[in-house]
C-alpha cells in the first residue's frame, strides 16, 4: 500500500446510533455504542439475538440497506470518518481493508464460480495485480488456512467442499487482500464443535501471523473467552459492559453480564444441587424499551425512581477507564455475594427399564438412478447400537452431524424401520412397526421435541389448535370442550399464559414456540421424549429456562428423556447417562461422571476439548482434530474414528485400520469401543481441569 | 339529433358506470378502514401497484355483475339490431329510436348494427363467469396430483411429472381445435375428460374432510355426506348436464371451454404445487405431524398446503389472467362459445374483419381484455410483494 503507515487505533466507534425506519415507526437498533479496536487486537461483541450486534457490523461497513440510517455518532476507520467517504472510497475499503466473514459459508460463496476464480478476483479487483500473481497468492492463502491439496481446492466448486472447508475458503477470501480489520459475524455457528475448534484455532493463528485486528461477533461466551483480548457485552441495542476479557469474566460489573453467566452451564452447575438461574421476563422489543436502564425490569438490583429515571451513561469502573459499565449502582452491589441457592431439588430415583435397544442397525440403500436402478450403495447410518433407558432418566446422545443420531430418533419414532436388531418398549418389540401400524398408545408414548423453534410449529394454525390436534389424534378427551380444557392445562404446564391459545406462531418468540412444542409432545402423556437439540437454536438466557422446564416436567411425569445434543456443557448439566456416537457407532456410553472423566474414548476426549467453556478457571488440554468427519456413504475401514484419532500410533500393527473394535466394559455401566489397551487408557489425563481458587 | 362530441361520450360513459364507481368507493373505503384486521388482503392496500391492480379487477367484476347479472349499465340489448346503425362511429344518435330506448350508441355500432358498449359490458360477464371457476378447477386438479407427487416422490412423481410435461409440450391451439371438432365431440371425448377432471374437486373435498375429522367419526360422516351430496349434484349438472333438480344447465360448448382451460392449466399448477411440497415437507412441523401418527393426506392438506398458499394465491391471480386471454383466443377462433356470444374474443374477431375501415368495434373489447389482464397481473405483483414482507 502506498499510504503512509498509520499507527493509531484501527477502528474507533464513538456514540454510534443506528435506526431502521419502517412504515409504522422508527426502530432504534443501536444506541450510543462506542468501541475502539487497536492494531492486532481481537475484540468480542457478545449479546443475544436482536441486541444489535450485527447492525454494528453493518454500520461499520456503512451498509444498512434502504431503511437503515446512522442517526448519531461516528465510525472512524484508521482515523478517517467513514460517513464522509464517497461511494468509490467505501468500495475500496470494503472487502479490501475491512473484510467480513458470515455465519453461512455457502451463502458467501458464488456457487457458479470455481474457488480459485473467486479468490483471485479479490486482489485483481482491489489492487489490479496480474492473474498469475493473484493465483500465486490464492495458493499461498489456501495453504495458510490448512486445506489439503490446495491446487485441487482451487479448481473445485463450492458445493464440492464440506461446510468446514467452505468456511476456511471464506476466511481465505477475507485474507486475500491482507485486510487491517476482519469482522467475523458468528463464523462457526453453523459448524460442528470439532470443526469449530479447528476454525477458531486457525483464526487465532492467522490473527497472529498477519497482525489483523478482529471484531468477533458471537453469542457464545466460551468462544469469545478463547479468541478475544477485550469484550463488549450488548443488551437491547446498547453496550452494557466493556473491558478486558478476564476482567469482565471474573469481575463483571453489570447485572446483565452477571445474569448471563449464571444462566449458562459451567462445570460445577448441576440440575439438582446448583441449578441454572434464568433471567426473568423477556427481551424488550425495540419499540417497547423501558424508560431509563433497558435491563431494569429484569434486574435483581432494580431500584425504582433511580434506575428508571433517565438514560444511563457508561460509567468507568477502574481508574484508567478500561473497564466501563452502564449501571448506576455498580459500586453499591455486592458482586461477590454467593448465588442464593434456589430450592435444591431432590434427585429423582431412576425407575425400571422402559426402552431397551439391542444391536440396532439401520442401513439405507441409495440407488444410483431412480428410473433405471443403477448400482446400489449401502449407507450404514446406525451400526450395532445397544443401550437401555429407564424411567425418569435423562440419557444424552452426543455426536456431530452425520453420526446417526437423527436416524436413531427416526427409527425410535417409527418413521423408519430397523434393518436389524431390536427395540423393546416395555418388553414389546417395535423396531419393525412403522408408525402407521403402531397403536395410538405407543405413538403417544414416544414423542419428540424438535430443534428449530421457527420450524416446529405450523405457521398457519393457532397454537391452541395445534395442541388440540395432538389431543384428538391421541384420543385424549371425549369432546371438544374437554380437549380445550386439557390444552389450557398443558399451556399452564409449560408456563405460558392461556391467552396464547389464540395466537399464531409468528407472534411468539423462539423460546415460547419451543415451549409449545414441548406441550404438544406431552399432549398424550408421553413416557419417552426424544429431544433433538431442543435448545441449541435459542439464546443462552432462554436456553436455561427451557432446559429447566424440561427437567421440571420430567420430574413430575417420570419421563424418560433422550436428549440429543452436541453441546457437552448442557449435557453434563442435565443428563444422568451419556452415549457418544460417531459415524453410526456408539463409541462410548456410561454415566455422566464416567464419560466426563478419564479414561475416555479418543473421540470423547477431542469433543470435550473442543467445547468452549465460559469460565476463566477452566484449563483445557488442547486437542484439534485434523480433517473433517468422513462421509457415511464412504466410511473408513476398521475403526470409524481412525482417520482423525491421535492415539492410533499407540495401537500395535494396523489393527485400527482393519478391525472394528468390540464394545468392552471398563467399569460397571461404562462401555467403550476402542483398541487401546487398559494400560494406556488408565494413563489418560483429564481434558478439563478447574484451577484451584 | 347531433352526434356526441368526444367529451360528451366520455361523460356519458362515466355516468352510465355510476353504480360501479359507487361499489368501488364502498369497497375501498371499507377495506382501508379495517385494513389491519384483514391479513394479506389488508396489506394489499399498502401497496400502490397492488391497489391499482385490485381497482382494475374489481372494476370489471362489478361491471360484469351489474351488466350481466342485473342488466344495469347496458344501454341496449346485446343482440338487437338497429336499422341504419351498421358500423356507426361512437356517439351516433339512434335513428328512429323506439320509445324509451337510450338515444345513442355510446361506442358506436358493429357490423350487425348492434351496440358495442353494451356488448363489451356483457362480454365482461361471460369472462368473469368462466375464468375464475375454470382456474379454480385447474387448481383443484393440480393440487390433488401435485401434493402426492411432491410428498412421496419416487416413481409416482416420475409418472405424474412425465404426464404433465407431455400435456405442456402439446400445442395448445391444436388441442383446442381437436377438442371442439364436431367429430371428436360426437365420440364423447370432451365429456369423458370432464367426467374425470371434475371428479378431482370432489375427491379433494372428501379427502380434506376425512383427514381432518377421522378422529371424530360422527362429525366426519356428516361432513363427508354433505360434501358428497353437494359435490355429486354439481358433478352431475356440470359434467353430464344431467342435474336431477334441473337447476344447473351447462351447455356443451361451455363444457368444452371449461375442459380445455382446466386441461391446459392443471399441469403448470401441478408443477408449482409439487415444487412447494418438496420444499415444505422437510420442515419440522411436518415431521411433528408424522411422529404423532398423522396420515399422509392430513400432512399434505393441512400441514403443507396452507403454508404453500402465498405463492399459490399469486399464481391464481396470474392464471385467471392467462385464462382470460385463453378465453379470448378461443372466442377469436370461434371455438366453443356460440357465434353471437358477446364475449371479448368473439367480438374482437368480428371487428377484425373490417379493421381497416372501422376500428372501433374491435377496439373496445380489446381494451377491456387488456385492462382486466393488466389488473390481474398488477394485483398478483402487489400480493407477491406484500406476502414477502412481514
Amino acid at each position: 500500500m502506498a499510504t503512509a503507515p498509520y499507527d493509531g487505533p484501527i477502528l474507533e466507534i464513538d456514540k454510534l446510533s443506528i435506526s431502521f425506519f419502517t412504515r409504522m415507526r422508527e426502530i432504534p437498533a443501536v444506541m450510543d455504542f462506542s468501541v475502539t479496536v487497536q492494531p492486532g487486537e481481537a475484540v468480542g461483541l457478545v449479546g443475544e439475538s436482536g441486541c444489535g450486534k450485527s447492525t454494528v457490523a453493518l454500520g461499520i461497513m456503512q451498509d444498512m440497506g434502504r431503511n437503515g440510517r446512522i442517526t448519531g455518532g461516528t465510525v472512524k476507520f484508521k482515523g478517517r470518518d467513514m460517513a464522509t467517504l464517497s461511494p468509490e472510497e467505501l468500495r475500496a475499503i470494503r472487502g479490501h481493508e475491512i473484510a467480513m466473514i458470515y455465519q453461512e459459508p455457502m451463502a458467501s460463496l458464488n456457487p457458479a464460480m470455481r474457488i480459485g476464480a473467486q479468490l483471485m478476483e479479490v486482489p485483481m479487483l482491489h489492487e489490479g495485480i496480474s492473474a498469475a500473481d493473484a493465483h500465486a497468492r490464492a495458493l499461498q492463502v489456501v495453504t495458510d488456512v490448512k486445506l489439503p491439496d490446495p491446487e485441487r481446492i482451487l479448481r473445485a466448486y463450492p458445493h464440492q467442499l464440506s461446510g468446514g472447508q467452505q468456511q476456511r475458503i471464506v476466511i481465505a477470501m477475507a485474507l486475500m487482500s491482507k485486510p487491517s480489520l476482519l469482522i467475523l459475524d458468528e463464523p462457526t455457528t453453523a459448524l460442528d464443535v470439532t470443526v469449530e475448534a479447528a476454525i477458531v484455532e486457525l483464526v487465532k493463528d492467522l490473527g497472529r501471523k498477519y497482525g489483523t485486528s478482529m471484531l468477533f461477533i458471537s453469542h457464545n461466551l466460551g468462544l469469545v473467552l478463547e479468541t478475544c483480548d477485550r469484550i463488549c457485552v450488548m443488551y437491547s441495542g446498547e453496550a452494557v459492559e466493556r473491558g478486558e476479557v478476564a476482567t469482565v469474566f471474573d469481575e463483571m460489573r453489570h447485572p446483565y453480564t452477571q445474569a448471563l453467566f449464571r444462566s449458562i452451564p459451567v462445570p460445577g452447575a448441576d440440575k439438582t444441587s446448583r441449578p441454572l438461574k434464568t433471567i426473568p421476563g423477556n427481551f424488550p422489543l425495540p419499540h417497547e424499551r423501558p424508560q431509563g436502564c433497558n435491563f431494569g425490569p429484569r434486574c435483581d438490583y432494580f431500584e425504582a425512581g433511580r434506575c428508571d429515571a433517565a438514560d444511563v451513561t457508561m460509567q468507568p469502573v477502574d481508574a484508567d477507564g478500561q473497564h466501563v459499565t452502564r449501571c448506576l449502582r455498580h459500586a453499591e452491589i455486592d458482586w461477590n455475594a454467593p448465588l442464593v441457592a434456589s430450592v435444591a431439588r431432590e434427585r429423582t430415583n431412576v425407575g425400571p427399564v422402559v426402552l431397551q435397544v439391542d444391536d440396532l442397525r439401520k442401513y439405507y440403500e441409495v440407488a444410483g438412478n431412480t428410473l433405471f436402478g443403477g448400482a446400489k450403495r449401502v449407507v450404514k447410518a446406525n451400526e450395532t447400537i445397544s443401550f437401555a433407558a429407564r424411567e425418569s432418566e435423562t440419557l444424552a446422545i452426543v455426536g456431530e452431524s452425520g453420526c446417526g443420531k437423527s436416524t436413531l430418533a427416526k427409527v425410535l419414532m417409527g418413521l423408519e424401520t430397523a434393518s436389524g436388531g431390536t427395540i423393546r418398549l416395555d418388553g414389546i418389540e417395535i423396531q419393525s412397526t412403522p408408525i402407521a401400524d403402531r397403536t395410538t398408545q405407543t405413538v403417544a408414548d414416544v414423542q419428540m421435541v424438535f430443534q428449530n423453534p421457527f420450524d416446529t410449529l405450523n405457521p398457519s394454525m393457532t397454537v391452541g389448535r395445534q395442541i388440540i390436534r395432538a389431543l384428538e389424534v391421541f384420543g385424549v378427551g371425549t369432546d371438544d370442550a374437554a380437549r380445550r380444557d386439557r390444552m389450557l392445562t398443558l399451556l399452564d404446564l409449560v408456563k405460558l399464559p392461556r391467552q396464547f391459545a389464540e395466537r399464531m406462531p409468528r407472534q411468539l418468540s423462539g423460546g415460547q414456540k419451543q415451549r409449545v412444542g414441548i406441550a404438544r409432545a406431552f399432549a398424550g402423556g408421553a413416557r419417552i421424549v426424544v429431544a433433538d437439540e431442543p435448545v441449541s437454536a435459542l439464546d443462552v438466557s432462554v436456553q436455561a429456562a427451557v432446559t429447566d422446564l424440561l427437567m421440571d416436567i420430567q420430574r413430575r411425569e417420570k419421563t424418560t428423556l433422550l436428549f440429543i445434543s452436541h453441546d457437552l456443557s448442557i449435557v453434563r448439566y442435565l443428563s444422568d447417562r451419556v452415549m457418544v456416537m460417531y459415524l453410526g457407532h456408539v463409541v462410548e456410553i456410561g454415566t455422566t461422571d464416567q464419560v466426563f472423566s478419564p479414561p475416555y474414548h479418543p473421540y470423547t476426549e477431542a469433543l470435550l476439548s473442543a467445547v468452549p467453556i465460559a469460565d476463566t478457571r477452566v484449563e483445557k488440554t488442547h486437542i484439534v482434530l485434523e480433517g473433517d468427519i468422513p462421509s457415511a456413504m464412504n466410511p473408513p475401514p476398521g475403526c470409524p474414528f481412525q482417520t482423525r484419532c491421535r492415539w492410533k500410533a499407540q495401537v500395535p500393527g494396523n489393527l485400527c485400520e482393519t478391525e472394528v473394535p468390540a464394545q468392552r466394559d471398563l467399569a460397571p455401566g461404562h462401555q467403550i469401543k476402542c483398541h487401546l489397551t487398559d494400560d494406556i487408557l488408565r494413563r489418560m489425563e483429564p481434558v478439563i481441569r478447574i484451577a484451584a481458587e | 339529433m347531433e352526434p356526441l362530441s368526444t367529451l360528451e361520450i366520455i361523460g356519458r360513459c362515466l355516468w352510465q358506470l355510476a353504480p360501479v364507481w359507487v361499489a368501488l368507493a364502498v369497497t375501498f373505503a371499507l377495506s382501508i378502514r379495517f385494513q389491519r384486521r384483514l391479513g394479506l388482503y389488508g396489506k394489499l392496500f399498502d401497496n400502490p401497484v397492488g391497489m391499482i391492480g385490485f381497482a382494475l379487477v374489481m372494476f370489471w367484476v362489478y361491471a360484469a355483475v351489474f351488466a350481466g347479472g342485473f342488466g344495469w349499465l347496458v344501454t341496449h340489448d346485446t343482440l338487437s339490431q338497429f336499422s341504419g346503425m351498421k358500423n356507426v362511429a361512437p356517439g351516433t344518435p339512434l335513428a328512429r329510436a323506439p320509445e324509451g330506448a337510450y338515444p345513442y350508441f355510446l361506442l358506436g355500432g358493429d357490423n350487425l348494427a348492434r351496440d358495442v358498449w353494451s356488448r363489451m359490458l356483457v362480454g365482461a360477464w361471460e369472462v368473469i363467469k368462466i375464468a375464475p371457476f375454470a382456474t379454480l378447477f385447474a387448481f383443484m386438479v393440480g393440487i390433488t396430483l401435485g401434493l402426492p407427487a411432491g410428498y412421496y416422490g419416487g416413481r409416482l412423481d416420475l409418472v405424474l411429472s412425465f404426464l404433465a410435461n407431455l400435456i405442456l409440450a402439446f400445442p395448445v391451439i391444436l388441442l383446442f381445435y381437436l377438442l371442439v371438432t364436431p367429430e371428436i365431440v360426437e365420440t364423447g371425448i370432451p365429456t369423458y375428460m370432464a367426467a374425470v377432471l371434475f371428479l378431482f374437486p370432489i375427491i379433494f373435498a372428501v379427502v380434506l374432510i376425512n383427514s381432518r375429522f377421522h378422529t371424530q367419526p360422527a362429525k366426519r360422516n356428516l361432513y363427508v355426506a354433505l360434501a358428497l351430496i353437494i359435490g355429486g349434484w354439481l358433478y352431475l349438472g356440470i359434467a353430464w348436464n344431467a342435474d336431477p333438480l334441473g337447476i344447473i344447465i351447462f351447455p356443451a360448448g361451455l363444457l368444452v371451454v371449461f375442459v380445455s382451460v382446466v386441461f391446459v392449466n392443471a399441469p403448470s399448477v401441478f408443477r408449482i404445487v409439487r415444487g412447494l411440497t418438496m420444499d415444505i415437507k422437510t420442515r419440522d412441523y411436518v415431521a411433528a405431524a408424522q411422529t404423532r401418527g398423522e396420515g399422509p393426506w392430513y400432512v399434505m392438506l393441512w400441514e403443507i398446503l396452507p403454508n404453500a398458499r402465498g405463492p399459490l394465491i399469486v399464481d391464481f391471480c396470474l392464471r385467471i389472467g392467462y385464462t382470460t386471454i385463453l378465453l379470448g383466443t378461443l372466442g377469436f377462433f370461434g371455438l366453443g362459445l356460440s357465434p353471437e356470444s358477446p364475449d371479448w374474443g368473439s367480438t374482437i374477431n368480428e371487428g377484425r374483419k373490417l379493421l381497416s375501415s372501422y376500428l372501433h368495434p374491435a377496439l373496445a373489447p380489446a381494451f377491456a381484455l387488456l385492462s382486466l389482464v393488466l389488473g390481474l397481473n398488477l394485483l398478483a405483483d402487489g400480493l407477491r410483494e406484500e406476502s414477502l414482507k412481514d
